[in-house]
């Protein structure tokens, strides 16, 4: 067996500052537990904010410090989605919740050859992890305990520990502070007054006796992170629907910043839906509004934008450029101040293939994603297609169907009619007719009398449903030149303008 | 020594770069121009056709003077087989609502036709200013770099720098791009590379007047004989009824004629 380990040192405030985008590199921040910091970014140490600090003594240090509660929920929501990101790589996934120092452990040995050894499965893990934004420690070692353990230590170490055969973990083993192990901080104070400070020093005493004065788990969790007991571990399976939720740092008031939120709840989702290999059909992002003032009960307290793929995808940037479309037409009756991510449309099965040369099928691709994204802020009803359809009154001719550029490729075997010797009908049909004056029995076209050149053409049909047409239609000159379509109503009841002349269509 | 490569660079020097051109020669394209499908039109355009990632200005004096029987055979060949793949064709905002069969009639595959409307009910109505959505659909369009042609219909009323954002947007469009706008726009500036002027110049003719390209003006309008809607006898009798009626007014504007060449003797 061979287990990675991720250790996350600051998931707890990276996950607390992941709205804030860029500023959170700039601006001190600091957790409180209690009243107490329990963790403080590079900005805040470095104005001297450190761990176990009073919050007063805090402020006074750093009085520009910006502080936030920690939430137990909220890093373990994070945590997941780094595991659910390392779903993609191997089925083998597990949570390390040690208190504090939050760890997922993976299990590799079956995919190593697949991802191409251990140092592309890391290069592909960071990679993959990057969106969600956490700074990530990785060991790998072939026990589960010592792996996290090797993640753990040393943090000045950037690469990590890498061992792969027991006998080299052993010797690393020897040399870590047994404060890392659970057991051996709760007895930290006795094991440093016994001068026990790593864990070589232990593995020298008796065993009888190290279990009497410290409980058996101590030893356990040393031969486990030894290889020389068993260590079973429960293998994450992600929930059947998602959902997550992210506070906003600020209230917001326009749409960018409610991107900048939902941008880390799609790269969470995307994680979510690739752990089993699914593609993301549609999601529900919903807005809990701020009330106006206390008592208010005009301004809604949720807002929901659902939004369906046309295509299922996994392409974070494309869903929040969908979601950005649609944002910026969502009026918002008031600030926001959290987020929530829901997904159960999942498309499962295999992911269409890539292409390595620009091929019809990707064009098709580039097409379809142009087309929803039209469709996103135009809406569908705007982006249509033209679809012949069989009838003789040419208003019934063609049908208009929302643009879908798949049918198109369905049909793309089919060869195109060459062109026709001559064009019979006109390109532009005129939504409603036009009913034109007549002088000495001739149509007037803008005060000019139009010349018939051909006709007359019969078109009667319809008299089986509401709209019966009885039509002669004619090709006209105009006095410039231009061809248009003219018709004279043969039976007067059938048209609300009564008999005459109607302009019908021009011939573009 | 007389083939000095300075010496022939001063003798030619548009081979120097492809955008390099003389006054009295037409630019050249650097990539392959779409065939227009007219031979007389190819012939005065630079590149031998309807240029590719660049704007081309159609001014007519109202929808329906031809211009879709002048763009159909490039349309038809770009939704056809032109390699690699068929491409689709965008229309933006067009004046009246389509006729399929019309299409089809034209060479046009209706299924590869993607009409996008700016505005509810855009059919017909006529619109002093474009709307902001219909500029960033055309722009979004330009930009993807995944349709073949692109038709858009603009209001006469248009921002400069829209233009030229538009102009910017088509660089990475690979395929021709055609504004569409009312004539009075001939005396606004504009970026297009191609802007031509159309009038209907009688049954199935259109007359074509360059008013910007790049190479020496054209003074002459071009004729082009557009895809017919007539068939050959009404069309002969069209033309019979047409030279009648001019020779009966030449006849009544006979007497006039000769009071001027009389005049003219006077004088």
């Amino acid at each position: 067996m061979l287990w990675i380990a991720l250790h996350l040192p600051a998931l707890s405030l990276e996950s607390f500052a992941a709205t804030l985008g860029t500023l959170r590199h700039a601006l001190p921040l600091a957790l409180l537990q209690g009243q107490r910091i329990a963790a403080a970014n590079g900005v805040a140490q470095q104005l001297g904010v450190k761990p176990s600090l009073k919050r007063a003594t805090a402020l006074a240090l750093a009085p520009q410090l910006r502080f936030g509660q920690a939430d137990a929920a909220r890093a373990t929501q994070a945590l997941r989605a780094v595991a659910h990101a390392a779903l993609a790589y191997t089925p083998m996934v597990t949570l390390d919740h040690d208190a504090g120092l939050p760890c997922v452990l993976l299990e590799v040995r079956s995919s190593l050859r697949y991802f191409g050894g251990l140092p592309g499965l890391q290069q592909r893990l960071r990679t993959a992890l990057a969106p969600l934004g956490h700074d990530v420690r990785l060991a790998s070692a072939p026990t589960a305990l010592g792996a996290s353990l090797l993640a753990r230590w040393r943090p000045g170490f950037e690469q990590g520990e890498h061992v792969t055969d027991l006998k080299a973990l052993h010797e690393r083993l020897d040399a870590v502070p047994v404060e890392l192990l659970g057991p051996g901080r709760a007895h930290h104070e006795a094991l440093q007054g016994m001068g026990l400070q790593c864990l070589g020093d232990l593995r020298w005493l008796p065993r009888a006796g190290l279990a009497r004065r410290f409980g058996e788990a101590l030893l356990t969790d040393l031969d486990r992170a030894r290889g020389d007991a068993p260590d079973p571990r429960e293998a994450l399976v992600p929930e059947p629907r998602f959902e997550a939720r992210v506070e906003l740092f600020e209230r917001a008031d326009h749409s960018e910043q409610l991107l900048h939120g939902a941008q880390l709840l799609l790269a969470q989702l995307v994680a979510w839906a690739q752990a089993q290999h699914a593609r993301v059909g549609g999601f529900v992002l919903a807005m809990r509004h701020e009330p106006r003032h206390r008592g208010d009960t005009n301004t809604p307290a949720h807002t929901e934008l659902a939004l369906a793929l046309a295509e299922a995808s996994n392409d974070a940037q494309h869903l929040q450029l969908l979601l950005r479309e649609r944002l910026a037409r969502l009026p918002l009756p008031a600030p926001t101040l959290s987020l929530r991510l829901r997904c159960e449309q999942l498309q499962r099965g295999a992911p269409p293939n890539g292409e390595l040369f620009p091929t019809a099928a990707s064009a098709q691709q580039g097409l379809l994603r142009l087309v929803e994204r039209l469709q996103a802020r135009l809406g569908p009803g705007r982006v249509q297609q033209p679809v012949p359809c069989a009838d003789h009154r040419p208003e019934r001719g063609t049908t208009w169907q929302p643009a879908l550029p798949p049918v198109a490729t369905a049909r793309r075997g089919t060869p195109t009619a060459a062109a026709a010797q001559r064009l019979t009908r006109p390109v532009w049909l005129l939504p409603q007719p036009l009913a034109l004056p007549e002088q000495q029995s001739r149509p007037l076209l803008d005060g000019r009398p139009l010349q018939l050149l051909a006709g007359p053409e019969r078109i009667e049909a319809g008299w089986w449903d509401a709209a019966h047409a009885a039509r002669d239609y004619f090709i006209a000159q105009a006095h410039d030149g231009a061809l248009v379509w003219v018709y004279r109503q043969r039976l007067p009841q059938l048209e609300p303008a009564g008999e005459g002349w109607y302009l019908h269509g021009r011939f573009g | 020594m007389d083939s000095h490569p300075a010496a022939t660079l001063l003798a030619a020097p548009e081979t120097l770069h492809p955008a390099l051109w003389r006054a009295h020669q037409l630019g050249r394209a650097r990539e392959a121009a779409v065939r227009s499908g007219f031979e007389a039109l190819d012939a005065q355009l630079p590149g031998g056709g309807w240029p590719r990632q660049a704007l081309t200005e159609l001014l007519l004096p109202h929808p329906g003077v031809g211009e879709m029987r002048l763009l159909a055979p490039a349309l038809a060949g770009m939704a056809a087989a032109e390699p690699p793949a068929p491409r689709s064709v965008m229309l933006f905002d067009p004046p009246a609502p389509l006729c399929a069969a019309a299409l089809a009639q034209l060479g046009v595959d209706a299924q590869r036709l993607i009409v996008v409307h700016g505005r509810d009910g855009a059919h017909g109505a006529c619109h002093l200013l474009p709307s902001a959505d219909l500029l960033w659909a055309l722009e979004q369009a330009l930009k993807s770099g995944q349709v073949g042609a692109v038709l858009a219909w603009l209001p006469l009323r248009l921002r400069a720098d829209a233009l030229r954002r538009l102009q910017l947007a088509a660089q990475s469009h690979d395929g021709p791009v055609f504004l569409l706008r009312d004539i009075e726009a001939r005396v606004r500036p504009s970026p297009a590379a191609l802007r031509l002027v159309l009038h209907s110049a009688g049954i199935d003719e259109l007359s074509l007047r360059v008013l910007k390209r790049r190479g020496p003006a054209l003074t002459q309008p071009l004729r082009l004989a557009l895809p017919p809607v007539l068939a050959p006898l009404p069309r002969a009798r069209a033309e019979a009824a047409r030279l009648a009626t001019a020779a009966t007014a030449r006849a009544r504007l006979g007497p006039p004629a000769g009071q001027a060449s009389l005049l003219s003797l006077a004088e």
